[in-house]
């Protein structure tokens, strides 16, 4: 069988620039298919909800932020803020070091103990949700942001120990030794050591601990009954009712949700998911 | 296992300092409310009695559950159409998206950054905004699927896609897939980033069709990062509740009604705390077999030191 070699040396015959155009256009109608409904979001949310769905002319306006901003969203956007930021810097710090230990250390155990830490990964959330809400009430952590902050961090502690010790394991543990041998503190050797190195990875999980917590619906819609401590997503899905729809407020509430965790993602694909892949393809 | 330096070796005091915050939190949030719910699940426990707790009843929640034949379609919706069928069009779309946005057409023409970039939108598009989103598109009346159904001469009657039993599952997998595969297809790129191309090139001279080199290059090279993403979806899907609820409200009826839902109506619009209870159990029993075989791959494979290094 011969081979078209015309490929390689870059030259194009008019049978392969065709197909370049077919292949070519079929990724562009997928990326246009992908992106449109968030493209439409945004747009929308310029749009006054008389001329939101009308298919030409329609009337840019703000008026959609300023009432939405004037209303209980903005008190939610700053508790989604709050409970976040709180989760993140709980969540990682308890990770960090306890991933540290699980892949430094060598105690009685410990496949046992990272065994089931990692077994939280597939734990549905949904049967905790009826235990924790009977304990909150006790404890009176029922619409508090204190319940909220333990439940994030408690959510995505499982998975952010998995992404720091899969980075941990990359980082040459001769280097930790040699630091010991130095005359460093065990927790020397984080501070100044290995934290500033998997500074990276640390970012990559925190950062995925901040969108776990910002798009959260569940818990929330659970232990968070008190309008003024709601978060963002609970809101807007009371803007999307059965009967009524509030589509200013729909969709500028959804432009204000998507936009910061969009920034977030832009950096923090590659890591991820280069992360995912490495992890598993070294064999 | 080579022996480890003085360095490394553990000391009982620094290693519980360190694990501490995180058995407090585990142990809080999972384990004391998890053996709460089993001990309720054996109990008539109802959301409008909490204060004076449930009655022991034994098994009789499970054996009900057994019986049920409402649960036996539950079980059906999550295993088969959430799990089954919604991994596995993710799984496949995600690698037909990856091999096409490493093609060599989409490199020459320097489109695989772009594609990157634009592939992020869906996946950043946090879930309750890609659902209020997707029900306004898949909207009989102002909604724009069905508008270019219409204008391509598909339908001559408008589709209300998520009350219509034929069309809700297939509406729901779609929402579910759109929002997810970005992460899937980014990362089966990003494991084709050290396929070398030579190796493509050596197939494709000894005479390899484009099946072959699918099936003897590309495969055998994604194979690692296939079995994590299967795994990985699988249980994100199982116990996902927020894509059933907010979507369809577990219906038409209770059509699409999932284990996750069944949980929530159960124990929150008919106040049976019990038998939501002993559905949940079934639940983590489930995902708790599942999760034995995730451990079983990422300790083999990229936490094999970790799992090698005590027991």
């Amino acid at each position: 069988m011969a081979v078209d070699r015309s490929y390689h040396m870059g030259g194009t015959t008019p049978g392969k620039l065709a197909a370049e155009i077919a292949i070519i256009a079929a990724t562009l109608a997928i990326l246009a298919f992908l992106v449109y409904p968030t493209a439409w979001v945004l747009l929308a949310s310029f749009r006054t909800p008389e001329t939101m769905f009308a298919s030409s002319g329609f009337t840019f306006t703000l008026d959609n932020y300023r009432k939405l901003l004037a209303s209980e969203f903005a008190g939610a956007i700053f508790n989604s803020l709050l409970l976040c930021l709180a989760s993140v810097i709980v969540s990682t710090f308890v990770s960090v070091i306890a991933a540290y230990a699980f892949s430094r250390k060598r105690f009685r155990w410990k496949s046992l103990i990272f065994g089931s830490v990692m077994l939280g990964q597939t734990f549905p959330w949904i049967i905790l949700v009826t235990p924790v809400f009977i304990l909150f009430a006790k404890m009176g952590l029922l619409n508090s942001h204190l319940g909220m902050v333990f439940v994030y961090v408690a959510v995505s502690i499982p998975f952010s120990i998995y992404l720091l010790v899969g980075y941990l394991e990359s980082i040459p543990r001769s280097l930790d030794e040699a630091a010991i041998i130095d005359g460093c503190s065990q927790f020397e050797v984080i501070w100044r050591i290995i934290f500033p190195i998997m500074l990276p990875g640390i970012v990559a999980t925190a950062t995925y601990a901040f969108l776990l917590c910002w798009s959260e619906y569940l818990f929330a819609l659970a232990f968070l009954s008190d309008t003024t401590k709601k978060t963002m997503p609970l809101l807007l899905a009371g803007y999307f009712g059965e009967n009524v729809v509030e589509w200013g407020n729909v969709m500028a509430g959804s432009a204000l949700t998507t936009l910061p965790t969009l920034l977030l993602f832009l950096p923090l694909q590659a890591r991820m998911t280069s992360g995912l892949a490495a992890g598993s393809v070294k064999q | 296992m080579a022996k480890k330096s003085e360095a490394m070796r553990g000391d009982r005091g620094f290693v519980l300092t360190m694990l501490a915050p995180t058995f407090f939190f585990l142990a809080c949030f999972y384990v004391y409310p998890f053996a709460f719910n089993i001990e309720n699940s054996f109990t008539d426990l109802s959301l409008f009695g909490l204060r004076q707790g449930g009655e022991w009843i034994g098994t009789e929640n499970y054996l009900e559950l057994m019986a049920s034949p409402d649960f036996r379609r539950v079980l059906w919706n999550t295993i088969v159409w959430l799990t089954i069928v919604g991994v596995a069009v993710r799984i496949l779309l995600g690698l037909g998206l990856a091999l096409l946005m490493t093609s060599r057409t989409i490199r020459k023409y320097r489109l695989s950054t772009a594609c990157r970039i634009l592939l992020i939108v869906p996946w950043a598009t946090p879930p309750i905004v890609a659902i209020l989103v997707w029900r306004w598109m898949l909207d009989p009346r102002t909604g724009a699927v069905n508008g270019w159904l219409t204008s391509l001469g598909l339908i001559d009657q408008p589709i209300a896609f998520l009350a219509t039993a034929q069309w809700v599952w297939p509406a729901l997998i779609t929402i579910i897939t759109w929002n997810t595969l970005p992460l899937v297809t980014l990362t089966f790129m990003a494991a084709l980033q050290s396929l070398p191309e030579e190796l493509i090139e050596a197939a494709e001279v000894d005479g390899a069709s484009r099946l072959q080199v699918l099936r003897y290059v590309y495969i055998p090279h994604l194979k690692p990062a296939i079995i994590v993403m299967v795994l990985m979806s699988t249980f994100w899907t199982f116990n996902n509740f927020v894509y059933v609820w907010l979507t369809t409200g577990a219906g038409p009826g209770l059509y699409t009604n999932v284990m996750a839902t069944e949980v929530y109506i159960k124990a929150f619009v008919e106040g049976r705390m019990g038998y939501s209870s002993a559905v949940g159990v079934v639940m983590a029993t489930i995902m708790t077999i599942f999760g034995l075989i995730y451990l079983r791959v990422i300790a083999q494979r990229e936490m094999k030191e970790v799992f090698d290094d005590g027991r």
